[in-house]
C-alpha cells in the first residue's frame, strides 16, 4: 500500500477527532453489549450445568417416588432383593441460614460409606483433615462448602443455624467440602451430611431418591420389575422442563443483544459511509493522479479494520465489565426460577471473547464495504457533487421501501406457518425489523416534505432550509433515523411487552388468590381433618380451601399435581381451552385441568390423556382443559382432591386457603388464627396481600435485565444519532458560514439547527410508535408465547409510549447542542475561504 | 437600526491584520463613499480577501477602527453585526457558496426572506432579477445543475435582490471563462451604478480598473490609492 496515501487517511481521521472518537464508541458499545449479554449467558449456563452435576454425581439413573419419598426399606430390598449394585441412598431438601433467611441452600444427605465407592469423590472433595466416618459416628455433624466457612466466619467445630421451615436446628461442623469448583466453574457447593442427620434434620423417614449406576440391561431389567410407586429415570433428563425455560429465557437475552448489535451495524455503517462521503473530490483527484480501484479499496478497507479492531477491542473490554453485572442479574432472574441452590458466577471460556472480537471486527469490514466500493468506483476528477449523490440515495431509498414488501410478507407468512419454533419467531421478528428499517428513509424523506410548508410558516425560509436538509443529506439523516427509530422501537416494544405481562400477572394473581389468608407446611401429618374443622370454627371464617401439592416425577420431567377441594369463593381459574363444564367435570372426577406452559409445550388439549404415575402403577388421566398459570415449575396439573386421594391414597395436605368473611371483625378473626397457628409452628402464613405483592416483586426483579438492556439500547440510539447529526452539521459549515454572512444571527442559525435535529427525534420517536406496538405484539403472542408457554394480553399503556418518543426527542435534542455551539461560535471568515 | 448615510460611508482608521505573528495589513487607512464602484488589487495572498471581510463585519481587525454607515464595528455585538450585514450588505464570493439543498430561484429570495420580505413580494422580485440577469427558466434548478457562469449569477443576483447598500465582491469572476466574467462584472456595474449602490471588489482585471472611481492596491501588507 502506498505510503502517502495511508498518511492521508490518518490525517483526515486525526484532524477529526470528534468523528473517530465518535466513530470508536458506536462501535465499541454495539459490541459490548452483545459480548456481555453473551458471557453473562455462558456463565449463567456453567454455573448450572456445574451445580445439576454436582448433585447428580456420576449417576447415571435415579429412582424417585411418585407419590412420596421413598420408603427405606426399598434401598435395603435394591440390595437384597433385586441385586443391584451401585445404590445410594441422598436426601436432598432445602434449608434457609438462620442468620440470613433469604440464604437458601441445599442440603445432601448421603451415607458416608457408600459415598466412596459410589461417586468416587467426583462431585464434592472433602476439605482437609475432614473424616467423613465422623458423620456417621456423630450425629448433628456435617460438612460445609469452604467459601460459606469463610464468609460466615465459622471454624471447625462452631455451631450453625439452619431453617427448616420455620423452625431453627442446629448443626455442628466436623469439616468442609472443597469448593473446587468455585473458581474454576462456579457453583457454591451444597452441605453434606450422614442421611440419619438428614432425616432427623428434616423430621422426616423416607429418602429423596436412590442414586444408581446402571447399565442399559440393568436399567431395563429394573424398569421391568414395575416397582410400585416409584419410577426409574433418566438423571439427566431431571430437569429437562426446567433446561429448556432456562435456554429460553437466554434465548430472549441473546435476541436482545444481536439488536444492540444490529444498531451498532446501523453506526458503523453510517461513520464509514460518512468518511468517505466527506472524501469524494480528493478521491476523484487521487483517481486522476492514477491511483487505481483496488489500491482505494484496500485503503479504505484498511482504515475499517483499523478502526473496527480498535473499537471491537474496546468493547470486548467494555464487555467483560458489562458481563459481571449482567451475569448477577441473568443467575437472579433464572436462579430464582429455577433452582434453590445459590448459582455462582463462572469465567467464562476465552472464546466467547474471540467470538465477539471476531464478531465485530467482521461486522465493521461488512459494513464499511459498500462505501469502500462506492470510493473505489469513484470517477477521476469527474467528483460527484454532493446533491447528486443524495439524489442518487433517494432513488435507492425508495427502491428499498419497495423490497419491505415482499420482505414482511415472508415474515408473515414464516410467523403464520411456524407456529411452536422459538427460532422461526424470532427470525420473523427480524424480517419485520429489517422490512421497516428499509421503509424509513422514505418515511423520512415524506415526513419532511409534508412538514416543510408548516415550518416555512413559522420560521421563514431558514424553517423551510431545516426541513429540507434532512432530504437533502438522506444519506446520512437516513440511516440515523433508522437505527434510532430500531432502538426506540425495542424499547417501546419490550415496555410495553413488560407492562403487558405485569398487568396480565398482576389480574391473573387477584383471580387465583381468592381466599384471604394462605397457610401451607412442608411437613406431614399438620393438617389433620379435625384441626379444619377447628379452623373453620374460628368465627368470621367462612369456608377455607385445603391442597395438596406433590412433584410427580414423568418421562417429560417433574410436574406439580395440585389436588384441591375449592374454597367457598370457587377454584378462581381462567381457563384458555377447555370443555364445556370442564370445572365441573373436574370437581365429579373425570378428568384434569393442566396448566397453559404444559399443555403448550407437550401439545395437549382437550380430549387428550396424560399419564401420571400412581400409586396404583401409571394411569391415564382425560385432559379437561387448560388454564392461565404464570409459575415457573415447568407444569402444573390440577384435579379434585377426591380424585388424586383415590389414586394415591394419601390422605395428606399441605395447603389451606382461608376464608373471611368481610363484615366480621378481621383483625379479631386474623389474631385468633394465629394463635390458632402456635401449635404447628411449621406452618407458613402468608396473607394474600403479602402473596401479590412479593410476586410482582419477584417479577419486577426477573424483568430488571430486559430494563438494563432497555438503557442500553437507549444509549446506543443516542450515540448514533449523536454522531450522525454532528457529521450532518460539520459537513454543512460552509453553508452555514455563507448564511451568517448573509446575516442570519446566532440565534437564527440555532433555531435552524435545532429544528432539523428534533426534527429527525421527533421523526424517529413517531415511527417507532408503530413498530414499537408491532415489536410487542410479537413479543407478546409469539415470542413469549414460543419460550414459556404464556398467553397474556397487549395492553397499550401510554408511558412506555411516552418514554420512547421522548427518549427519541431528548437524544435529537443533546445532540443537536453541539452543533449548535459550534455554529455560533465558529469564525466565518476562514470557513467561506475554498475548501 | 436606522442609518445616515453620510458621505464618508466606509471608513477605516489605522486598521491593522494580523494572523499570529504575520501581519497582513497595517495602517491601512481607507475612505469609501457612497455609490462608488471601489477596486482592490494586489497579488495573491497580499490580503484582499481580508480587507473584504474586515468591512463585511466577517472579521475583526487586530487594530485600528472600522465604521459602517456611521457605526464602528467593534461596539456592536454579534446580533446587531448580523443585522447590519443582512440589511445593508451583499456578498458575491468567488466560490459562489449558493446553498446546495435550494433553487436558484429560493437561494435569490433567501435574503428578500431574512428581511422580511413577503413569499409574494420576494418571489416577484427574485423573477425580475432572474430575468435581468438572463436565468429565466433556470429558476427551479438545484446550483448543481448550473453552469459556474450561471451560478454566479445567481450568486449575484442574490446579493442585490434586498437592495443592500453595499455589496463586496471577491473576484467574482475568478472561476470564469474571459467572457461570461466581462458579462457578469458589467451586470454588476451598471446595476450597481443603476441604484447606486456602493460596488466593492477584489479583482485582478484590467478592465475594471477602467471602470473604477477608486483603486487601491495593498503591496507588502500596505495599502496604497491607485490612481484610475
Ligand atoms: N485564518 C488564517 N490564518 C492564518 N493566516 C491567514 C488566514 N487567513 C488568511 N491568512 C493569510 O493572510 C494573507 C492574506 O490572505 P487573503 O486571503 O486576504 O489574500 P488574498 O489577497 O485574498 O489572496 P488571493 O488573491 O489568493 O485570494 C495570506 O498570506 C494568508 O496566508
Ligand atoms: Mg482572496
Amino acid at each position: 500500500m502506498n505510503t502517502l496515501l495511508c498518511v492521508a487517511a490518518t490525517r483526515f481521521y486525526l484532524k477529526r477527532p470528534w468523528q473517530l472518537c465518535l466513530a470508536i464508541f458506536g462501535i465499541a458499545l454495539g459490541v459490548a453489549v452483545y459480548v456481555g449479554v453473551d458471557l453473562a449467558n455462558d456463565s449463567a449456563r456453567r454455573a448450572f450445568n456445574v451445580t445439576a452435576s454436582l448433585i447428580n454425581g456420576s449417576t447415571t439413573h435415579q429412582l424417585v417416588g411418585t407419590a412420596n419419598d421413598i420408603p427405606n426399606s426399598l434401598y435395603r430390598d435394591l440390595h437384597l432383593k433385586y441385586g443391584v449394585r451401585f445404590a445410594a441412598p441422598v436426601i436432598e431438601d432445602g434449608v434457609r441460614l438462620a442468620s440470613n433467611t433469604r440464604r437458601e441452600l441445599t442440603v445432601l444427605g448421603i451415607d458416608p460409606l457408600k459415598e466412596t465407592e459410589f461417586r468416587g469423590f467426583s462431585s464434592f472433595i472433602p476439605g482437609s483433615e475432614t473424616n467423613l466416618p465422623q458423620l456417621i459416628s456423630e450425629p448433628g455433624t456435617a460438612l460445609l462448602p469452604e467459601s460459606l466457612m469463610s464468609e460466615l466466619g465459622l471454624e471447625r467445630d462452631d455451631e450453625l443455624g439452619l431453617l427448616v421451615g420455620n423452625i431453627e436446628k442446629k448443626i455442628r461442623v466436623i469439616g468442609t467440602v472443597r469448593d473446587i469448583s468455585l473458581t474454576a466453574e462456579g457453583a457454591t457447593a451444597p452441605i453434606i451430611m450422614d442421611i440419619a442427620t438428614a432425616q432427623e434434620l428434616f423430621n422426616r423417614t423416607t429418602i429423596s431418591r436412590i442414586d444408581l449406576i446402571l447399565n442399559d440391561s440393568e436399567a431395563e431389567d429394573l424398569t421391568s420389575l414395575d416397582l410400585p410407586n416409584v419410577l426409574l429415570t433418566d438423571a439427566n433428563d431431571r430437569n429437562a422442563s426446567f433446561d429448556e425455560l432456562a435456554r429460553a429465557f437466554q434465548t430472549n437475552l441473546t435476541a436482545l443483544s444481536l439488536l444492540a448489535l444490529l444498531v451498532g451495524v446501523f453506526l458503523i455503517y453510517a461513520t464509514m459511509s460518512f468518511a468517505v462521503v466527506q472524501r469524494r473530490k480528493t478521491f476523484g483527484v487521487l483517481r486522476a493522479l492514477g491511483v487505481d480501484r483496488n489500491q482505494l479499496l484496500l485503503v479504505t478497507l484498511s482504515e475499517a479494520l483499523i478502526i473496527g479492531a480498535i473499537a471491537t477491542l474496546l468493547g470486548v473490554l467494555l464487555g467483560h465489565q458489562l458481563a459481571n453485572s449482567l451475569v448477577e442479574l441473568v443467575l437472579q432472574t433464572t436462579g430464582d426460577f429455577y433452582f434453590r441452590s445459590n448459582v455462582a458466577p463462572a469465567t467464562p471460556s476465552i472464546l466467547l471473547y474471540i467470538k465477539g472480537f471476531i464478531l465485530g471486527v467482521a461486522t465493521t469490514l461488512a459494513a464499511a464495504a459498500a462505501p469502500a466500493l462506492d470510493a473505489a468506483h469513484t470517477m477521476p476528477q469527474t467528483a460527484i457533487s454532493r446533491a447528486k449523490l443524495e439524489r442518487s440515495t433517494r432513488k435507492i431509498a425508495d427502491r428499498a421501501a419497495l423490497i419491505s414488501v415482499p420482505i414482511s410478507l415472508a415474515a408473515l407468512v414464516l410467523l403464520g406457518f411456524s407456529t411452536k419454533s422459538l427460532y422461526l419467531g424470532f427470525i420473523g421478528l427480524f424480517l419485520v425489523i429489517a422490512a421497516s428499517t428499509l421503509l424509513i428513509p422514505t418515511a423520512t424523506r415524506v415526513f419532511a416534505k409534508l412538514v416543510e410548508p408548516a415550518l416555512e410558516r413559522s420560521f421563514g425560509i431558514s424553517g423551510s432550509l431545516a426541513a429540507r436538509g434532512i432530504s437533502a443529506s438522506l444519506s446520512r439523516t437516513g440511516v440515523a433515523t433508522a437505527a434510532l427509530t430500531v432502538a426506540v422501537a425495542t424499547v417501546i416494544g419490550i415496555g410495553l411487552m413488560v407492562s403487558s405481562f405485569r398487568i396480565s400477572v398482576d389480574e391473573w394473581l387477584s383471580g387465583t388468590l381468592t381466599a384471604d389468608i394462605y397457610l401451607s407446611t412442608e411437613s406431614e401429618n399438620v393438617f389433620s381433618n379435625s384441626r379444619i374443622e377447628e379452623l373453620n370454627a374460628i368465627q368470621g371464617v367462612i369456608g377455607t380451601s385445603i391442597t395438596r401439592f406433590i412433584r410427580v416425577p414423568t418421562e417429560q420431567g417433574e410436574l406439580t399435581i395440585r389436588a384441591q377441594r375449592a374454597g367457598p369463593l370457587g377454584w378462581g381459574l381462567s381457563l384458555i381451552e377447555e370443555f364445556p363444564d370442564a370445572i365441573e367435570r373436574m370437581e365429579s372426577n373425570e378428568g384434569i385441568l393442566v396448566s397453559e406452559p404444559l399443555a403448550f409445550r407437550q401439545g395437549l388439549e382437550p380430549g387428550d390423556k396424560l399419564p401420571l404415575p400412581t400409586k396404583q402403577g401409571k394411569e391415564e388421566f382425560t385432559i379437561l382443559g387448560s388454564f392461565k398459570d404464570y409459575n415457573t415449575n415447568g407444569g402444573t396439573i390440577l384435579m379434585s382432591l377426591s380424585l388424586y386421594r383415590t389414586y394415591w391414597n394419601d390422605e395428606d395436605i399441605n395447603g389451606v386457603g382461608v376464608y373471611l368473611d368481610t363484615n366480621s371483625d378481621r383483625e379479631n378473626t386474623i389474631s385468633e388464627i394465629r394463635t390458632f397457628l402456635e401449635e404447628t409452628p411449621s406452618v407458613r402464613y402468608r396473607s394474600t396481600d403479602f402473596i401479590q405483592e412479593q410476586s410482582l416483586s419477584i417479577f419486577d426483579q426477573t424483568f430488571k435485565i430486559t430494563e438494563v438492556l432497555r438503557v442500553l439500547a437507549g444509549l446506543v440510539a443516542f450515540l448514533g444519532l449523536f454522531s450522525a447529526l454532528m457529521s450532518i452539521e460539520i459537513e454543512k459549515t460552509r453553508e452555514v458560514a455563507t448564511l451568517r454572512a448573509m446575516g442570519l444571527d446566532p440565534r437564527q442559525i440555532g433555531i435552524l439547527t435545532l429544528s432539523q435535529t428534533s426534527l429527525l427525534g421527533l421523526a424517529s420517536g413517531l415511527f417507532a410508535i408503530p413498530l414499537g406496538i408491532i415489536m410487542a405484539i410479537l413479543l407478546i403472542y409469539v415470542i413469549n408465547v414460543r419460550s414459556f408457554g404464556w398467553s397474556m394480553s397487549l395492553v397499550l399503556s401510554s408511558q412506555p409510549l411516552l418514554f420512547g418518543v421522548l427518549l427519541a426527542l431528548t437524544a435529537s435534542i443533546l445532540a443537536g447542542i453541539y452543533p449548535t455551539v459550534r455554529a455560533i461560535k465558529f469564525n466565518v471568515a476562514p470557513q467561506l475561504r475554498d475548501e | 437600526m436606522d442609518v445616515q448615510p453620510n458621505n464618508q460611508q466606509i471608513q477605516l482608521i489605522k486598521v491593522e491584520k494580523a494572523y499570529g505573528k504575520h501581519n497582513v495589513l497595517s495602517n491601512c487607512n481607507v475612505n469609501i463613499k457612497r455609490g462608488e464602484f471601489v477596486v482592490i488589487v494586489g497579488r495573491s495572498g497580499s490580503g484582499k480577501s481580508t480587507l473584504l471581510n474586515l468591512i463585511g463585519g466577517l472579521d475583526k481587525p487586530t487594530l485600528g477602527e472600522i465604521n459602517i454607515l456611521g457605526y464602528s464595528l467593534h461596539t456592536l455585538n454579534e446580533e446587531k453585526l448580523s443585522n447590519l450585514r443582512r440589511k445593508y450588505f451583499g456578498f458575491v464570493f468567488q466560490f459562489f457558496n449558493l446553498i446546495p439543498t435550494l433553487t436558484a430561484l429560493e437561494n435569490i429570495r433567501l435574503p428578500m426572506s431574512l428581511n422580511g420580505i413577503s413569499k409574494k413580494d420576494s418571489i416577484n422580485g427574485a423573477k425580475l432579477l432572474l430575468k435581468e440577469l438572463r436565468l429565466s427558466g433556470l429558476e427551479n434548478h438545484f446550483p448543481d445543475e448550473l453552469s459556474g457562469g450561471e451560478q454566479q449569477r445567481v450568486a449575484i443576483a442574490r446579493a442585490l435582490s434586498h437592495r443592500p447598500e453595499i455589496i463586496l465582491a471577491d473576484e467574482p469572476t475568478g472561476n470564469l471563462d474571459l467572457e461570461t466574467a466581462n458579462e457578469v462584472l458589467d451586470l454588476l456595474n451598471t446595476t450597481c451604478r443603476r441604484r447606486g449602490t456602493t460596488l466593492i471588489m477584489a479583482t485582478h482585471s484590467k478592465e475594471v480598473m477602467g471602470l473604477a472611481d477608486q483603486i487601491f492596491s495593498i503591496r507588502d501588507s500596505e495599502i496604497k490609492k491607485a490612481s484610475t
